[in-house]
């Protein structure tokens, strides 16, 4: 029986020693760490990485295209195509959702309003990241203040187009708890009230703590940007008198003013130190640059607005053709107005040659006869990233001077001060080489052509339109029907919720009323 | 871990317990197979006249305590049974037992250890190395199809390609489908470097027994083994063949007078761009310009023997595969060497290991063959002079010949797998294993696009979009190493009629993967030169480099008992850890049982059923396969801004993340059936088993206001179920001396749904036209198809005016596809769509026959598939009206001269999905027909040739099917050209976009059809 005992001693021993790599291992040998990527718990407790929460926020201007979308086409669609700006371009058939958007039938189920749904709650999504973690961050008051405020002027942006496309929204101004994130608070939509409340204390924070133009970094959010954006907001809350207080402190602030020449406010170089990106004019402006994998722009707004060839060949064409200035607004400028041939390339029977040189063909291997000249980015003369055309550098001018200038002007004008609104309207005009008084005399008539025919193509005529007919009710049925005789009703100033959304809410997003 | 030493130490006290048992003289022997020599495992000895006795082990030895006087008896299912004196011990006994009918006395591999086949509880398949290497194939997986019950094999034609491979059905979304692959103990997921030739036998775990590896058994087991040496003199084989690919079938499109026809009918315009030198007068079949007839070779050479202590096996191979596209390619080298050395009476060293150096011309199938589905006939695909004809400037598809000659790329793979073992007798009946497994593997990838603009340069007239602007060079380098280390005790004791054997175990795995990989522009063209550093540092360059890590770590057990050979129990238990769950730990499990009715007396003077065994089992398993840190919020890096003109980089936290995320839960129950009969003439299983997976991994859309980018949550909600019957079947008979053939046949019927998504919404899955087409819902098959009903083409203008208004897609009109208003409602809309069927069949299955006349051989082996559903794809998704059609189409679309009431008139890119697109996936396919002439022996023995047999044989000669596409086998696109090949080699789940599109048919490689002439020779 010896031999069995030490057959049994033997065994114990392996087993002892399988079990003791066992236990030992067991501790830690399955704590495997994510490879190659930084964990939420990471950023939160490393300052320079909360610091760049509030770069990631201006990152997400680069999204968009046929995805989620911001600044893009998507954005275009409801904006310019939406209104009687522009038609929706590109070939009659190309993209179904662009084309209900046009003829104002826009339906639940519709696209690219979900697109823009979507884009902009992942703006508010990073802004609400970065200000809560910012709130416990090891900064001195001040940066933290200024990284809070900027992160909370873009919340403010964002909620601003949402609360006009759609009125009332989900009102997230923090990242919700796993446990709360189902909750009917933010599941359901809340008044467009409380999200202009939310906007406003957004930016009066904003304007407190931001530093002016000139004491902070080129392109992050400035003081001045707060104060040109809240006083677009309290135009349409139809609060004049703010609007006009906010208008003026940027005009008298000094930080800026009129471009000379109105078609070098898009371009990226300056001509004789008038004009190009991050100009006198421009008050707060999407960056973009040639990084080296070419993500450095909003994805596909040059291309899906370029001139299309459509079929007709023996060119390379610049673009999808989305987005083209309609005959209604060519119509509406004045005959010298210089501002027609700074907004719009028109395709001229024998070609036609841009600013570059760049020589686009003749009608017949042209898809459109107009395309936007401001959503234009030189191939040759501009910065571009090798032959990737996705993220082409076009750095959007969100905010500048001359619309502060029609703020102004039309917040006087309700205000009684004649005196003003004829003043910023004279530096327009003149701009645009035009007698400096309109025609018409000032009148919110001559005041709301003036701000079509100055902001044309950039994103804004709709939400002013609808603005316009809170204010005086017909102007969109008439500019509507001037513009192909489309038919206007009152339920089409806010787009639909989207039905995807309604869905996954469980039904508790109610839709807007006509849809 | 107390639980777990507790279950150690308790399984450890029960072998002790039994193990206590000696006298008499210890009598040795070995017991082996009278025709061929093989050991005879679990072969009974027993003294006559008493009850004890004892059991060969896999070496087919034995040693029993008896007096000298007795007689021993050795009895071995499907074996006549032979008596012999014990005698006194000095020399071993040798016994040679005669074989009856072999199917019985399988011994197959059941995870951690062997069995013999009528003492398993489970459904265990089990394929012979001889019927792999039937086949020509480029891997082991391939040549499964059609052999084993219940498994189905997907498989193409691409050299290189990874066959998928479904066991009893689909049952997970994002956990991957495909079974752990076990190739001598080294798990993995993918088996493209075994040379068939090596195999000894692979054994499919089908049921709960798959449950020995826990976490990673849910999607099945197949267990691969290699050959060993045996002892005796050096045995050289040579086995070679040499054949000729074509592709099997392609698509029949419109030549130049139908294409012409057609768009003068629906794109008249485009007409008039139908001239020199854009078109031509000829008319290009498009399939013509890209395919050509191929030659495939492979080549084994083998050494394998052994003396007292040690055998060796060693082999090399090479397999050149140039595939029937143009500049495709694939070569593959293996080395093997598997060696025993018996150290001491206890203690065996042993290794195992293989190197494989392949090296592929990699093409994208996806877009060539999409592109050669649309191009439009009337353009030349190149000239005398070397000029590509236009055709993205004709109809907006690049020319597909020009895409494969100006594409370059290169893959290489070095691969060593293998492991060492050592083995350790602690006594006769309990013995140790430790094996250190390992799987390294180093890709190199190069892509090459050489530049050429669209201009007169290229083309035979310029234009168009199909160019490259810069050259551009891509190179990617893979590192991927595994390694699982084994150890386990085995007891194994039969004392009486009892026989207990029982496992205890522990196993710890780690994973690691990385790559890196850049492109640079502007690169010469010239292969010397393709390296980084020739392109042009100052254009657009990419670095990225990223990697993987996860862990796991297991405690295994299992027992085995039987009662005189009649009752029969199973039980295994593991625990799982995995570094992939916050929730590290998992128990699994099978229990089992068997009754073997033909022992019993009561069938003793039976003759019809010479074996008949009834076993069920039920078996708790689990599915971990996804990426490793899918539980964890993490930032999005590098997100780029600019500040002052520079470049900054931001970060975002964009995720929801569930952070109780946990494996997979399948439960399986099985009962069948194992009989023989006639003489054991008619062998076969039947089984029904029932497989639910709980806690299926699924993405949850969730509303965008919650910030996320993907705007889906991965969480355990959906259940799944595959329930169906396998059959497998097999007469095997003898006429005279000369004359023996076999015919066996086996089916699967599955029904496969998802039971439930438990608050998940459904997956819908495969674009088309704006619209998806396939959803995955609750108590529909997965990925079913979800599509309006077409019912009928528009005659004339009356009928479209009566029709609902269509608002998906086209407006109604005459020649049109009209739709069933299913609601109701009075329009056609996204409302209107019905299920349609999948791609998941009702029945599939194999059957083979062989007969052996003399020297001559014969055999087939039959593929089916039936009941199952394919989208048409590619007759849906149009991307432009000059796209090329069908033939059948052009022949058969309306037309007010042939107002077809079925086929419309056009298909458009806003024709929406719809049941007109699906068509049956229904085939029978004769994989392999083989005629083999073996040699006299007399006449080989003059030139020192044990064995020469010729062979001719036919892969694919021949597919019976309705179906119109390319082939009704649909396989996911080969990823090797552009993506990170992680996925197949790193134990990564295929998406699940791949399982919710496995049935749309978007251009796919085509079906190879092979002649090829073969040879093995024995030295």
């Amino acid at each position: 029986m010896k031999k069995i005992f030490n057959i049994k001693f033997m065994a114990l021993v392996a087993v002892f020693t399988v079990m003791i790599i066992a236990v030992n291992a067991c501790k830690n040998y399955l704590d495997v760490p994510p490879q190659g990527q930084i964990t939420a718990q990471q950023i939160i407790k490393d300052p320079v990485q909360a610091a760049n929460l509030v770069t990631g926020i201006y990152n997400v201007f680069y999204v968009g295209g046929f995805d989620p979308d911001i600044e893009s086409l998507q954005y275009v669609f409801m904006t310019d195509v939406a209104s009687d700006d522009a038609d929706k371009g590109s070939s009659p058939t190309d993209d179904g959702d662009a084309i209900q958007i046009d003829n104002l039938t826009t339906t639940p189920s519709n696209g690219t309003i979900n697109l823009v749904w979507t884009g902009y709650y992942q703006g508010i999504g990073r802004a609400n990241q970065a200000i809560g973690v910012l709130q416990n961050a090891q900064f001195d008051a001040t940066t933290k203040n200024k990284l809070i405020g900027e992160a909370r002027f873009l919340r403010a942006w964002f909620y601003f187009n949402m609360v006009r496309f759609f009125g009332g929204v989900p009102l997230l101004d923090h990242v919700p708890t796993a446990a709360e994130s189902n909750q009917d608070q933010y599941q359901t939509r809340a008044s467009a009230d409380d999200i202009y409340k939310l906007i406003i204390g957004d930016l009066d924070f904003a304007v407190a703590n931001l530093p002016e133009k000139g004491s902070t970094d080129v392109g992050r959010a400035t003081k001045g940007a707060a104060e040109a954006l809240e006083a677009k907001v309290y135009l349409y809350q139809k609060n004049y008198q703010k609007a006009y207080d906010l208008s003026e402190a940027v005009i008298t602030g000094g930080k800026y003013s009129l471009v000379k020449d109105y078609s070098l406010i898009w371009r990226e170089n300056a001509v004789n130190g008038d004009g190009g990106i991050n100009n006198a004019e421009s008050i707060f402006e999407i960056q973009a640059g040639i990084n080296q994998d070419c993500s450095s722009g909003v994805n596909l707004y040059v291309v899906s607005q370029g001139p299309r060839a459509g079929g007709k060949f023996g060119w390379s064409d610049l673009g999808f053709g989305f987005n083209n200035p309609s005959q209604s607004l060519v119509n509406d400028y004045e005959a010298t107005d210089a501002r027609k041939n700074g907004t719009i390339i028109f395709i001229k029977p024998t070609g036609t040659v841009l600013f570059d040189g760049f020589r686009i063909p003749g009608q017949d291997s042209v898809q459109n006869s107009t395309y936007s000249y401001k959503a234009y980015h030189s191939r040759t003369a501009e910065r571009n990233c090798g032959g990737n055309t996705d993220h082409l550098p076009k750095q959007l001018r969100l905010l500048r001077y001359g619309e502060v200038l029609l703020i102004n002007a039309e917040a006087a004008f309700q205000l009684g001060k004649t005196g003003d609104a004829t003043t910023d309207l004279a530096a327009l005009r003149t701009r645009a080489g035009l007698v400096a008084t309109p025609p018409t005399g000032i009148n919110l008539s001559s005041i709301w052509h003036e701000h079509r025919m100055e902001m044309a193509e950039e994103h804004d005529r709709f939400f002013d339109l609808v603005r316009q007919d809170g204010v005086q009710p017909g102007r969109a049925a008439a500019a509507f029907a001037a513009d192909g005789g489309k038919v206007w009703k009152a339920t089409n100033a806010l787009f639909p919720i989207p039905q995807q959304q309604i869905d996954l809410s469980g039904g508790r997003l109610k839709q807007n009323p006509g849809y | 871990m107390k639980k777990i030493s507790t279950f150690l130490f308790l399984a450890l006290f029960m072998c002790w317990g039994l193990s206590i048992h000696a006298q008499n003289t210890t009598i040795k022997g070995k017991v082996t197979d009278a025709t061929n020599g093989e050991a005879l495992i679990g072969v009974t000895v027993s003294i006559k006249g008493t009850t004890s006795g004892t059991q060969t082990d896999v070496n087919g030895a034995f040693s029993i305590n008896a007096p000298a006087t007795a007689t021993l008896v050795f009895s071995y299912i499907g074996y006549a049974s032979q008596e012999a004196p014990a005698g006194n011990g000095q020399a071993p006994l040798e016994i040679k037992l005669g074989a009856q009918a072999r199917e019985l006395q399988q011994v197959v591999v059941v995870g951690y250890g062997v069995q013999r086949k009528r003492d398993v509880t489970g459904s265990i398949g089990n394929v012979s190395g001889s019927t792999i290497t039937r086949q020509v194939a480029n891997t082991p997986t391939q040549a499964l199809q059609g052999q084993v019950a219940g498994v189905q094999v997907i498989s193409s034609g691409q050299p290189n390609s990874t066959p998928q491979l479904r066991i009893r059905g689909t049952g997970s979304l994002l956990a991957g489908v495909n079974p752990l692959y076990v190739v001598d103990g080294v798990l993995t997921s993918d088996i493209r470097n075994i040379n068939n030739n090596d195999i000894v036998s692979v054994d499919v775990l089908k049921d709960g027994s798959a449950a020995i590896y826990g976490v990673r058994g849910a999607n099945g087991v197949v267990i691969i083994t290699t050959k060993k040496g045996k002892k005796g003199p050096p045995v050289i084989s040579y086995d070679a063949n040499l054949g000729l690919q074509e592709a099997a079938k392609t698509i029949q499109m419109a030549n130049r007078q139908q294409y012409t026809a057609y768009q003068t009918d629906v794109n008249a315009g485009s007409l008039s761009a139908d001239k020199s030198p854009l078109t031509y007068p000829g008319s290009t079949n498009w399939y013509d310009a890209v395919l050509r007839k191929s030659f495939e070779m492979d080549h084994n050479i083998s050494v394998s023997g052994g003396g007292d202590n040690n055998t060796y096996f060693l082999s090399a191979s090479y397999l050149d595969d140039d595939g029937i596209v143009k500049t495709n390619g694939y070569k593959r080298f293996t080395l093997r060497a598997n060696n025993e050395v018996q150290l001491t009476k206890k203690l065996k060293f042993s290794e195992q290991l293989s190197l494989t150096r392949s090296v592929e011309n990699p093409i994208d199938a996806v877009s060539i063959f999409s592109n050669v589905y649309r191009a439009a006939p009337l353009v030349i695909p190149q000239d005398d002079n070397g000029l590509y004809g236009n055709t993205s400037a004709w109809g907006n598809v690049g020319n597909p010949l020009l895409q494969l000659n100006k594409i370059n790329n290169f893959t290489s793979t070095n691969r060593v797998q293998g492991n060492v073992a050592l083995d350790y007798d602690i006594i006769p009946e309990l013995r140790f294993h430790t094996a250190f497994n390992v799987d390294g593997n180093w890709d190199n990838q190069r892509n090459y696009l050489t530049q050429f603009a669209a201009d007169g340069s290229t083309f035979t007239t310029g234009g168009g979009n199909q160019y490259q602007n810069n050259s551009s060079l891509f190179i990617q380098q893979d590192n991927l190493y595994n390694f699982n280390w084994d150890n386990t005790l085995t007891y194994d004791k039969r004392f009486d009629k009892h026989h207990v054997t029982g496992l205890v175990g522990y196993t710890s795995e780690k994973n690691r993967f990385s790559f890196i990989n850049a492109t640079r522009l502007n690169v010469p063209n010239n292969s010397d030169q393709w390296y980084l550093d020739l392109g042009d540092p100052s254009l657009a360059t990419s670095i990225s480099n990223n990697g993987d890590k996860y862990t796991r770590q297991s405690v295994l057990a299992r027992v085995n008992y039987d009662y005189a050979g009649k009752y029969l129990i199973t039980g295994s238990f593991r625990r799982d850890g995995s570094s992939k769950f916050a929730q590290k730990w998992g128990n699994f499990y099978t229990v089992g049982g068997g009754w073997v009715i033909s022992e019993e007396d009561f069938m003793k003077d039976q003759k019809i059923f010479n074996y008949l065994k009834l076993r069920a089992s039920y078996g708790q398993l689990g599915n971990d396969n996804i990426a490793s840190s899918l539980y964890i919020v993490t930032g999005t890096p590098n997100l780029p801004y600019y500040f002052n003109g520079q470049l900054v980089e931001g970060n975002a936290i964009q995720q929801i993340k569930d952070p109780n995320l946990k494996w997979e839960t399948t439960n399986q129950l099985d009962i069948g059936f194992e009989y023989a009969f006639l003489n054991n003439r008619l062998t076969g299983e039947a089984d029904y088993y029932k497989k639910k997976v709980n806690d299926a991994l699924i993405n949850v859309s969730i509303p965008a206001i919650l910030g996320s980018s993907s705007l889906t949550y991965t969480t355990n909600a959906a259940s799944f179920q595959n329930q169906g019957f396998e059959f497998a079947l097999k007469w095997a008979d003898k006429i005279g001396t000369k004359f023996s053939y076999y015919a066996s046949a086996n089916i699967n019927i599955n029904h496969n749904k998802l039971i439930g998504l438990n608050g998940g919404q459904y997956l819908p899955g495969g674009g088309i036209n704006g619209q998806y087409v396939t959803r995955t819902d609750n108590g529909q098959p997965i990925a079913s198809y979800y599509v309006l009903n077409a019912i009928g083409v528009f005659q004339n203008q009356a009928e479209v005016n009566a029709a609902p208004a269509n608002s998906l897609g086209e407006a109604n009109h005459v020649g049109g596809l009209r739709y069933a208003d299913t609601n109701g409602d009075g329009k056609i809309d996204a409302n209107d769509r019905i299920y349609a069927g999948s791609y998941q069949p009702k029945y599939y299955g194999g059957f083979n026959l062989g007969v052996k006349y003399s020297a001559f051989d014969l055999s087939t082996d039959f593929y089916y598939n039936w009941g199952n559903k394919i989208y048409n794809g590619n007759k849906n998704a149009k991307g432009d009206l000059r796209d090329n059609i069908d033939a059948d189409f052009a022949d058969n679309r309306f037309t007010t001269a042939n107002p077809s009431t079925s086929v419309p008139n056009v298909i458009t890119s806003n024709t929406p999905p719809s049941t007109y697109f699906i068509e049956s996936g229904a085939f029978l396919r004769l994989n392999n027909l083989t005629l083999g002439y073996t040699l006299p022996a007399d006449v080989l023995k003059r030139i020192a040739i044990s064995k020469l047999r010729v062979f001719l044989t036919a892969q694919n000669l021949l597919t019976i099917t309705g179906y119109s596409g390319i082939s009704p086998e649909l396989t996911p696109p080969n990823t090797n050209v552009t993506a990170v090949n992680a996925a197949t080699v790193g134990g990564v789940a295929a998406s699940s976009a791949s399982i919710l599109t496995s049935g749309i048919d978007q251009a796919v490689y085509p079906v190879v059809r092979t002649f090829s002439f073969g040879v093995n020779v024995t030295f």
